[in-house]
């Protein structure tokens, strides 16, 4: 679904370039530009550099290099020890950490709730795809809660969630002992991913909805003149054409559950109780703002990283395969 | 076939059930903001009997709202002005212009992508401590700038990309320089794409806590986001106006939804379409 409307639907055959289709993916197209040999003056030749150059230093300066520093940084040490190589003492001290034991026993919790996650928003895209009545208000409705920050949501699910709060008020009228959702360790983490989960599967649906755009309708005429149900049409249709949405989707939603719960665990449960819902994202954040320990913190950031490109990695190799297979 | 068929109930019912659940929690705190303390803690559920907008007052004069409001919205509009600009000058130059390792830069800039705040935290705060930038509005402005500059680029590159050369090129036998070009014809053009990719990363750093936390350290520089994560202890017997103050932090938002909300989904889905 493009932005606007600036592409007309039928280009003008061009003359003068070679073959006409665009080169691949690459940032520019192929064949020759009608651009008056020499280009005019040096700072005309120079002005793609102007352009970029701010940018791109950006990204450099505070994105790619940080990056290495703090890798680097992960192999020295704390306090006395600034800046001194320590080899792979930090790690080490991570591994027998029990609160990091547990922050990556959590990132194993959301790998195993990521398929809800998915197929969730998956299906109500299908349904509102196919038209249920009132499928724009259901769309609007389920987007919504995607733009609010993660402090705001906290803060409400806080309330609703109170030990005196309205949702052990409504157990308590059915007879039912309240439950302390946010103070029990083996419930806690549940409790902040499914609101994660409330929170951010409108984005997966606008996602969704942006993949059936691209469907061809005409399939799923086939499908229903053959008489296929509704299961039918899903599993033989629609995900296979979807493969390509239902991997990207699969990958921002893993990348969201690994960075960007910090601020419903800052508000809700601010690690506890006991450090059961403690991420490496909140790890990193203790440890370094709380602790005063940057560079054990570095070795916690380079493992995030880590289990980034692996889960990326693995998801597409995953999903590359069950696309065969269909 | 005329007889209704069954199917429509069994999605119809779980659907709306779960639209109430996606708006059940925000009108529930609406509603807590506008009752009294007594009122509360007799009944969760009951309608206020009057809307009470002084507690509005009441959590935005204690805690230093207006404070935390106006710092956000000056680093939040700072930050989105620069990324359009700087995110359109790159994806113009990288779309329609040929030069020099012109795909290099483009995939420099992808990478930008995948490096998350949380991995380079600790050497980023390091990086702006030693240029004297922590806790200053011009160094929150470039964190935010720089998280979300690889993305603007992404975007604004595929959008230009749609555009036709020749409307280039025949700005360019006008007379035209590169710069006029970007000015005149680029710009403009972009309005759509710029909309929509400036109310994201409005969005984005409108509702980022992380970022302006390790940032920002000092009370008085905190955005409005920080604010509200220390509401809860301040009012933590005070439920009506610890809602009150939520509700506060949620207005900007709600009403951009209410009135863009096609932009912010059509920017949400061609970042996806177009990888």
């Amino acid at each position: 679904m493009p932005i606007g409307n600036a592409q007309p639907s039928v280009r003008p055959v061009q003359a003068g370039r070679g073959g006409g289709a665009a080169a691949g993916s690459s940032a520019h197209r192929g064949g020759a530009r009608s651009r008056r040999a020499g280009g005019g003056s040096r700072a005309e030749r120079l002005a793609p550099y102007v352009l970029v150059a701010p940018a791109a230093l950006i990204i450099v300066v505070l994105r790619l290099y940080p990056l290495l520093l703090g890798v680097n940084f992960s192999f020295t040490g704390d306090g006395e020890q600034n800046g001194v190589a320590v080899g792979f003492d930090n790690y080490r001290e991570l591994f027998e950490d029990s609160l990091f034991r547990t922050a990556l026993g959590n990132v194993g919790l959301l790998v195993l709730l990521l398929p809800v996650a998915v197929a969730i928003p998956g299906l109500l895209a299908t349904f509102i795809y196919l038209r249920v009545p009132g499928h724009r208000f259901y769309r609007s409705v389920y987007f919504f809660p995607a733009v609010l920050s993660p402090v705001i949501v906290g803060a409400i699910f806080n309330l609703l969630l109170a030990y005196d709060g309205p949702l052990n008020a409504v157990l308590g009228s059915v007879g039912v002992a309240p439950v302390d959702w946010l103070g029990d360790p083996d419930l806690a983490m549940f409790m902040v991913v499914g609101v994660h989960i409330w929170a951010t599967f409108g984005m997966a649906l606008v996602v969704f909805l942006a993949g059936f755009a691209t469907l061809d309708s005409s399939l799923l005429d086939a499908a229903r003149v053959d008489g296929a149900s509704l299961p039918q049409v899903l599993w033989h249709v629609i995900i296979p054409s979807l493969a390509r949405t239902i991997q990207f989707v699969f990958v921002t939603t893993m990348i969201g559950m690994l960075t960007s719960m910090f601020g419903l665990l800052f508000v809700m449960t601010s690690g506890g109780p006991e450090g059961s819902t403690y991420l490496p994202e909140y790890y990193i954040w203790i440890q370094q703002g709380q602790m005063n320990r940057p560079a054990l913190a570095s070795a916690a950031s380079t493992i995030l990283f880590v289990i980034m490109l692996v889960v990326g990695m693995l998801q597409i190799k995953l999903l590359e395969r069950a696309g065969r297979d269909n | 076939m005329s007889r209704v068929r069954p199917g429509r109930w069994v999605v119809a019912i779980p659907m709306s059930l779960l639209a109430l659940a996606t708006i059940y929690p925000l009108l529930f705190t609406v509603n807590v903001a506008m009752k009294t303390r007594r009122d509360y803690i007799l009944d969760r559920f009951s309608l206020t009997d009057a809307l009470r907008w002084e507690n509005l007052g009441t959590a935005w004069n204690s805690v230093g709202m207006g404070r935390y409001f106006a710092n956000s919205l000056f680093v939040v509009t700072s930050s989105v002005v620069l990324l359009l600009l700087l995110g359109s000058m790159a994806g113009f130059a990288l779309s329609q212009l040929r030069f020099r390792g012109s795909s290099a830069l483009f995939l420099g800039c992808l990478a930008g992508l995948f490096v998350p705040f949380q991995v380079i935290m600790v050497p980023l705060a390091r990086l702006m401590a030693d240029t004297a930038l922590i806790d200053t509005y011009p160094g929150l402005v470039l964190v935010y700038v720089a998280q979300f500059l690889p993305f603007t680029v992404f975007l604004m590159t595929s959008y230009y990309r749609g555009i036709p050369p020749e409307i280039v090129d025949a700005a360019r036998i006008d007379g035209n320089s590169v710069y006029g070009v970007y000015r005149r014809i680029m710009l403009p053009l972009g309005t759509p794409a710029l909309l929509s990719v400036g109310i994201l990363n409005a969005l984005f750093c409108w509702n980022d806590v992380l970022m302006s936390l390790v940032m920002m350290p000092s009370a008085d520089h905190r955005t409005l986001m920080v604010g509200v994560t220390s509401l809860r202890g301040q009012y933590s017997d005070d439920i009506p106006t610890f809602a009150s103050g939520v509700l506060i932090a949620a207005i900007p938002v709600l009403v951009v939804y209410l009135f863009l909300q096609r932009q912010i989904a059509d920017g949400v889905a061609a970042g996806s379409t177009k990888g």
